[in-house]
């Protein structure tokens, strides 16, 4: 068998292995070559709470400068935070160093543009195109810039968050929250956004130092903690974060996680119910979301899985968004800013909570019901590619295929999709229907016709 | 055409040219790989590249599993100091010292907190050449830690080196022109911890150089024109890394930097008798000096690795060349500029001599120091053809070519730092300093056309 590759190029940035591919020479040869792409000017430098985090961007710091760029070093800082900051402070850009929820051993590299938005396919391909060719700017001495930095990264986008929301609404139910910062990076910010919507909260790992109390995504069964510091706190709401503060997961008054794919349903008919506009998604969201926007009759658009394609529909879509996201527990209020924020989608959820007086067992109760399974099956991309083309053949006739990414087949009472990840060297596989029996039946019966395949391929 | 030189203590290049993030990485990789994961000092001077080098050091460092104690702005002294204070398993300095404002370099300190000598400087070569360095996961990853008060530890290290009572009380006003390099953080705690009264000039870490960083007569102007105005007693300039300095008397006489190391040595030597070492390329006064005091004179090839190396292994007291730079072998063996402007003021306080009567005191000679360009692949091919200029000569090749004769003498080398020949020439006789020097040059410029 082909040694698995630990290093992931993508629409997404890039992705290593402390230690094995990711080392300081090809961070600082990336950042060189940012530097060359965005031609000068001040550029965002910023971590997650990954112990590697510091020597990942040192090496960027270097490339940088060697590039004639300013670097601005924000340290740890949420990735929603770091995104708002890269535009609201005029950077030419920003690179953040995350490798989101990847295990702890990982580590990369996130781009982004003057506008605090990922890099589009397109700048990303121009962008690699530079790293390919080696050929990066060399400012002289003289044109050095001066490193910068900045120690209250996350205040601008603070200050934006509690100027959108509802907070006198909010700071009326004096709500008490337990939040799991995960010892990521949303610990810094958290805190404070809780404070300003007048809530009590209990924190847990809440020193951004990336132990990594559990593992980094916020699944289900990662958060038996935060559960358990619901009920014993009687918190009204339990909220988990990933380590860059992107994604939110939901844990209810009774200390039931709510599922992940819920974050976005909760907010979805939340917004939907005092905005007009259509819903962004990716193709991997749940079902839930068509039948949320069916009862407003608003659109749903779907994209290919990756939040810079969700964004950039996001940016185009007619009508305009009201509200976009993915099922992981990202969710995008296009009207703080187009990218996914843990704390736009608190700060929505708990007004939601206010507005409607109800608890979120409640709310929870509201949305359609149904059961999603994503699993995960060793293997590169090119085999995802040759499984999709057998497994179509399968199903052909049966289901209506999408293969806009990887292969997603709508069923009437079910759908699965199979697609290689953008991020690490897995096929990823999810399925959804109306009950339990039926997802697990149908994720187990598709397991199998893939290792079946996959042992011929 | 790129300029780099690797030499055995570290490598230096043209910033944006050879030196680029990738090759510090690679060598900070491979110093990190040589002391195994073992903690490292890292410190840098004010040139406005350094920041890159260092981010770059970091970086290289961390990912080997070394601790790095990051000093940020420190003089290259102060951080030998350190590596030896703090028993960490090296260190690296980050800085082109006397080089203009587009070069910069790494140094590499071993243990003790000298160069590396030759044979250390081979291993980390030969692992920067094999590519092969340490990679640590996640978990094994060195972490940077901050420290504060290293330079009081150093300065109360000096003034108990020193005779501090008596440089207090000879009140001394002081000159020094740190040129904006490292040593602009540093010269007010070190006026503190010996009692002078500090005029300082260039005194702003911000790496913006208002002459070449190179102690030198031709760079003395800003210090001469305000040594008489503020009635000050002596005058120093410093290089950026403060390892080497020189003097600018009370009565305006810019010195060369050959005054340096025989003005420290014809006092420290009275009561301190032992073998002193300096390189082929420095002049004869110290031999004068050294003489005069009974003191073997042991001669090395140019650079502060060959010599410091040579002063622990001959068991020297002292060590020095005609750049300014001085080793003293009971405080630590570096060129320590502090140390060497502070030893100067404690001869002055002690002898109650006027810094012009203290040189007055030493023997006069005239030299000529002379550099020519040469294409790098050429320069050691050319220096060894010279020999031909001096058939009916006794030549010495220890380094480069030397001819000597009773009144005086001539030096062609390879340049350690740049794609230079440099000629230096002495007599005791201005124009036949000159007359050595130029004959030479004709010889070479033909040599290369």
């Amino acid at each position: 068998m082909k040694k698995r590759s630990t290093l992931k190029i993508s629409i997404s940035g890039v992705r290593g292995i402390i230690g094995d591919s990711l080392t300081p020479q090809l961070a600082a040869a990336f950042a060189q070559a940012f530097g060359t792409y965005i031609g000068g000017g001040p550029i965002i430098v910023g971590q997650d709470a990954r112990p590697s985090g510091t020597m990942i961007k040192q090496a960027i710091i270097s490339g940088l400068l060697a590039s004639g760029c300013q670097p601005v070093d924000v340290g740890i800082c949420p990735i929603p935070s770091f995104l708002f900051l890269t535009k609201e402070s005029k950077a030419s850009g920003g690179i953040s160093v995350t490798a989101s929820h990847n295990p702890r051993e990982w580590n990369g590299l996130k781009f982004i543009s003057r506008d605090g938005l990922y890099l589009t396919p397109h700048q990303t391909e121009e962008f690699l195109d530079i790293y390919h060719q080696g050929e990066f700017s060399f400012a002289e001495a003289e044109r050095y810039k001066t490193l910068k930095t900045e120690s209250q990264p996350a205040e601008p986008h603070l200050r934006k968050l509690l100027g959108y929301f509802d907070v006198d609404l909010i700071r009326r139910r004096k709500f008490k929250v337990a939040i799991d910062c995960g010892n990521g990076a949303g610990a810094i910010l958290a805190p404070r956004l809780l404070e300003g919507l007048g809530c009590e909260a209990v924190f847990i790992h809440a020193i951004p130092d990336g132990s990594f109390a559990h593992q980094p995504e916020p699944l289900p069964e990662n958060i038996r903690e935060i559960c358990r510091t619901v009920v014993k706190n009687k918190a009204d709401i339990g909220f988990v974060q990933d380590a860059d503060a992107d994604r939110l997961a939901i844990v209810n008054n009774k200390g039931e996680p709510i599922g992940e794919e819920l974050t976005l349903a909760l907010a979805a008919q939340y917004v939907l119910g005092k905005k007009k506009g259509s819903v962004v998604c990716n193709l991997s969201t749940t079902r839930a979301i068509d039948d949320i926007a069916a009862a407003r009759k608003a659109t749903v658009f779907r994209t290919k899985i990756g939040e810079i394609h969700v964004v950039e529909k996001v940016l185009s879509a007619e009508p305009e968004a009201a509200i976009a996201g993915e099922g992981n527990g990202g969710v995008i209020l296009p009207d703080v800013h187009p990218c996914r924020d843990s704390f736009a989608a608190m700060g929505l959820t708990l007004e939601y909570l206010a507005s409607s007086g109800s608890s979120i067992s409640t709310l929870q109760k509201r949305i359609p019901k149904y059961f999603m399974i994503k699993d995960k099956i060793e293997g590169s991309a090119e085999q995802a590619y040759r499984l999709i083309s057998l497994l179509r053949k399968k199903v052909e006739g049966q289901g209506k295929v999408n293969l806009l990414d990887g292969m997603k087949v709508d069923f009437p009472d079910h759908w699965i999709h199979v697609r290689p990840s953008n991020t690490e060297p897995v096929i990823r596989v999810i399925a959804e229907a109306k009950t339990e029996e039926k997802a697990k039946a149908v994720i187990r019966r598709l397991k199998k016709v893939i290792a079946d395949y996959l042992k011929k391929i | 055409m790129k300029l780099l030189k690797i030499g055995i203590s570290g490598v230096r290049g043209i910033v944006g040219d050879s030196m680029t993030p990738k090759l510090v990485m690679d060598f900070a990789a491979a110093f990190g790989t040589y002391v195994d994961s073992k903690p490292v000092l890292v410190g840098r001077d004010t040139r406005i590249s350094s920041p890159m080098l260092h981010a770059a050091c970091l970086a290289s460092l961390l990912s080997t599993g070394c601790d790095v104690l990051d000093l940020g702005l420190c003089p290259t002294p102060i951080l030998q100091y350190q590596v030896r204070k703090s028993k960490a398993k090296g260190g690296i300095s980050i800085t082109a010292g006397h080089n203009d404002i587009k070069w910069n370099a790494l140094a590499f300190i071993n243990r003790d907190g000298t160069y590396l000598n030759p044979f250390q400087g081979a291993e980390v070569l030969d692992i920067y050449h094999l590519g092969k360095f340490k990679k640590v996961p996640t978990d094994g990853l060195g972490r940077v830690r901050d420290t504060e008060h290293y330079a009081d530890e150093y300065f109360e290290g000096l003034r108990a080196f020193l005779d501090a009572e008596a440089i207090r009380k000879a009140k001394l006003k002081v000159v020094i022109d740190a040129c904006n390099g490292a040593g602009a953080n540093f010269l007010e705690p070190m006026a503190c911890a010996l009692g002078f009264e500090l005029i300082p000039v260039n005194n702003e870490p911000n790496g913006f150089f208002p002459h070449d960083p190179e102690p030198r007569p031709r760079n003395a102007q800003q210090v001469v024109s305000i040594m008489k105005a503020v009635g000050a007693d002596i005058g120093f300039l410093l290089n950026s890394d403060v390892s080497r300095i020189s003097v600018v008397t009370e009565t305006d006489e810019s010195l060369s930097e050959e005054f340096t190391f025989p003005l420290v040595a014809d006092e420290y030597l009275k009561d301190r008798c032992g073998p002193v070492v300096t390189n082929f390329s420095t002049s004869r006064m110290i031999e004068d000096v050294a003489r005069s005091r009974g003191c073997p004179l042991v001669r090395t090839k140019v650079g502060q690795s060959y010599a410091v190396h040579s002063l622990l292994q001959e068991e020297a007291v002292l060590a020095g060349e005609g750049s300014g730079g001085v080793a003293f072998a009971a405080f630590q063996p570096a060129f320590d500029g502090f140390l060497t402007m502070g030893f100067i003021l404690e001869t002055m306080a002690r002898q109650g001599k006027t810094i012009s009567r203290l040189v007055g005191e030493l023997p006069r000679y005239h030299i000529v120091k002379e550099k020519i360009y040469c294409p790098p692949a050429r320069v050691h091919s050319i220096v060894s053809e010279v020999k031909k200029f001096f058939r009916r000569h006794e030549v010495d090749t220890s380094d480069g070519i030397r001819v000597e004769d009773k009144s005086g003498w001539v030096q062609v080398r390879a340049s350690g730092t740049e794609p230079m020949i440099r000629i230096i020439a002495e007599d005791q006789l201005k124009n036949k300093a000159r007359e050595r020097a130029d004959e030479v040059i004709n010889f070479i410029n033909v040599l290369i056309q």
